[in-house]
């Protein structure tokens, strides 16, 4: 499973992208939170600015406020009382004054109202020109951190110790992570490789424990069900090919016999012109017979790929020189003449095949051109590289690094409609709908199938001799 | 190219089917092969073969009692003598297996009865090449026995060793066209590839040797791109 490191990179990028996010968003939450608690100034600046406030009287007794902090501490509920510097009475106070609040104070009173709280009031005092000012703020407003004090190391090393933590965090959220999405990763891991699996029909079985048992029950249902599946498909194949290959089989026997006395029919001269010339008739047809059942076998095999292929390097010029030296060796009436187009500076072109499938391929497309001109032609033969032809109909034509193997005529041929329709008609054998206009034929469909198996195919134009022109292309080896 | 020799070679035919039989004897009759023994089991086969001595056997592979690949083993054992196999079974593991086993050919029915006369004949011919050495040209005779070209003008003309092998490939398919590879292989042997030009050179010397006038070769034609072709009278 080549994506689970990519996976796992993904995810811890997502996560430290998101826990960065994270600390940052609650930092702003905070403070904003913090601004939005404590909307006016802070209690420290209050109590300075209620010193500063503070005015002896005109008449030289007592202490009177202005109207501006006055109502900054009636808005903040807060009371005020000023301490002189003295005799350590309280000489002034805001009218709100909570009577369990002393009106004389202690040195250590005031030390200890200035770290926290007084009857639980929080207080912050503030300097003021004759005496100390006290603000005390509702119960419930502040609270107040009493013992303030850290080590001044501690201190002076905060940012690196907050790094620190900061990164040993991370790093510890990664650890956890990485160890908790392993674990997951595991359990998928199999899962992953067993879907992967089921395009190949091979038989996938995964164990069902784990967080993911239910899905590794379902896919090994699935593999089950695509098994049998299989199974049954190949069960059909190998009876349909079989069928044929037992049909072929008996038929020859019986047919050997009708060719063997219509051959020697043929060839009795006791007999009339006429007579023997029906006794030819009778053996062309039966050796047609006899191609279609070799065809017809190989097709089947061909298409439920039951037939072995035997690769070896051979020359694909010596191949095709060996089926048309066949067929000029049998060409006995001379109608249809054999002519070898290839280059003679050309004698080696390597290719990774099955000769004898390859050799079949080439004498069918021979054979085609034989049929197809009865009254005779001259079939053109070559072998060469294929390269990229700027007329070319197809595309595949492009391709590079492959021979062609080629078979043409100067016969009756086709237009470009009918070789259009001969290449879109499904073949017989291929097709599973009843389209009235099936091809019929297995020559060509079984040199696009020998082809097919070697990795090349099959190119079909109008020969620049006025016949038909095939070419198979084979990848060089 | 005469073959009279090999018409009275005792052949031994094997084959379950009677209407088969008959048919293959009247082609081989009708071109001169007049000693053919019949059977049609692996029993019948093995007793005619004992009292026969078959010089030549044509086996079907499917026997009712047995198959022809284990008929041509037991066969073997006793005398070696070239055997066709001739059967309904075309699959190349049927073929592999006959050609495995010492197979000289393999036909696969239904079969032209011109191609069963000439697969026999090439057969015998090709076993039995001893009896006839002497094979006569246009303008002269090669004797492969002492591996020299008979020439009435000039005497007796040796031939190399690849001269001979090239000459014999072309006299077993006399008349015939033979690839340029196939006669490569022939000289060269396995992977015969890049030696055109040396055929071309060799087949030069040969026609020198049987040839009135080389240029214009009368015996040994050209074919070509593809091959040659011996025509032997």
């Amino acid at each position: 499973m080549k994506s689970v490191p990519k996976l796992i990179r993904r995810f811890l990028a997502i996560l430290l992208l998101s826990t960065t996010l994270l600390f940052f968003l609650n930092i702003i939450v905070l403070f904003t939170l913090n601004l939005k608690q404590t909307p006016g100034a802070s209690p420290w600046t209050t109590a300075l600015e209620t010193g500063a406030a503070l005015q002896r009287s005109a008449a030289g007794e007592g202490y009177v406020i202005t109207e501006t902090a006055a109502s900054e501490l009636a808005r903040e509920n807060a009371w005020g009382i000023l301490i002189d510097n003295h005799t350590h009475q309280v000489v002034w106070h805001t009218d709100n004054l909570p009577p369990d609040i002393p009106l004389t104070y202690s040195l250590a009173d005031i030390a200890a109202l200035t770290r926290g709280y007084l009857n639980d009031y929080p207080t912050f005092p503030g300097e003021s020109a004759n005496g100390l000012v006290v603000l005390g703020y509702p119960k419930d407003r502040y609270w107040k951190h009493m013992y303030p004090n850290w080590d001044y190391h501690f201190i002076a090393n905060l940012p690196t110790y907050i790094l620190n933590t900061l990164l040993v965090n991370a790093f510890l959220i990664f650890l956890i992570y990485f160890i908790a999405n392993m674990k997951l990763l595991r359990s998928v891991r199999p899962i992953a490789e067993g879907i992967q699996k089921l395009p190949t029909k091979e038989p996938v079985y995964i164990k069902e424990k784990g967080l993911l048992s239910e899905l590794a029950a379902k896919i090994n249902r699935t593999s089950e069900i695509l098994e049998s599946q299989n199974y049954q498909l190949k069960k059909k194949e190998n009876a349909r090919a079989n069928w044929i290959a037992g049909v072929s089989h008996d038929i020859r026997t019986p047919l050997s016999m009708v060719m063997g006395y219509a051959g020697q029919l043929e060839e009795d001269c006791s007999l009339t012109e006429a007579v023997r010339q029906k006794a030819a008739v009778i053996l062309k047809q039966s050796s047609r017979i006899r191609n279609l059942i070799n065809d017809l076998n190989l097709a089947s095999k061909l298409e439920y790929n039951m037939q072995p292929i035997r690769r070896t390097h051979e020359n694909a010029v010596a191949i095709a020189r060996q089926a048309a030296v066949d067929f000029m060796n049998l060409d006995i009436d001379g109608k249809h003449p054999i002519e070898w187009k290839t280059d003679p500076e050309l004698t080696v072109c390597p290719v990774f095949v099955d000769k004898e499938l390859i050799l079949r391929a080439v004498s069918n497309l021979i054979q085609n051109c034989i049929n197809h001109n009865g009254g005779g032609c001259t079939v053109y033969v070559s072998v060469g590289l294929n390269v990229p032809s700027e007329d070319c109909q197809s595309k595949e034509q492009g391709q590079g690094g492959r021979y062609f193997l080629r078979v043409e005529d100067d016969g009756t041929g086709m237009s470009a409609d009918e070789l259009q329709k001969l290449n879109q008609t499904p073949h017989y054998m291929m097709c599973d709908s009843n389209i009235k206009d099936q091809r019929h034929g297995l020559g060509l469909l079984i040199v696009r199938q020998i082809a097919a198996v070697h990795g090349g195919n099959l190119i079909m134009r109008q020969s620049l001799y006025g016949g038909l022109s095939v070419d198979i292309l084979l990848p060089a080896s | 190219m005469n073959s009279n020799h090999l018409k009275n070679k005792r052949i031994l035919l094997v084959d379950d089917e009677p209407e088969l039989q008959n048919m293959v004897t009247s082609i081989l009759s009708k071109e001169g092969f007049t000693n053919i023994r019949l059977a049609a089991s692996v029993r019948n086969a093995l007793a005619a073969a004992s009292e026969f001595q078959p010089e030549f056997a044509i086996l079907d592979v499917m026997l009712p009692d047995g198959d022809g690949f284990s008929l041509m083993e037991q066969l073997k054992r006793t005398a070696d003598y070239p055997i066709l196999f001739l059967t309904a079974r075309g699959e190349d593991e049927d073929k592999f297996r006959g050609f495995g086993l010492g197979a000289d050919d393999y036909m696969v029915k239904p079969f032209l009865p011109r191609e069963l006369v000439f697969r026999v004949t090439a057969i015998l011919r090709r076993t039995y090449r001893d009896e006839n050495p002497v094979v006569t040209l246009k303008h002269c005779a090669i004797d492969f026995e002492r591996a020299e070209i008979q020439n009435t003008k000039s005497g007796p003309i040796p031939l190399t060793a690849k001269e001979y092998a090239i000459l014999h490939t072309l006299y077993r398919n006399a008349g015939r066209i033979v690839t340029i590879d196939a006669l490569c292989e022939a000289a060269w042997g396995d992977n015969p590839y890049g030696y055109e030009n040396s055929l071309m050179a060799h087949i030069r010397r040969i026609r020198e040797k049987i040839e009135a006038a080389p240029s214009k070769p009368e015996s040994l034609i050209t074919v070509k791109g593809l091959g040659y072709k011996l025509i032997v009278l």
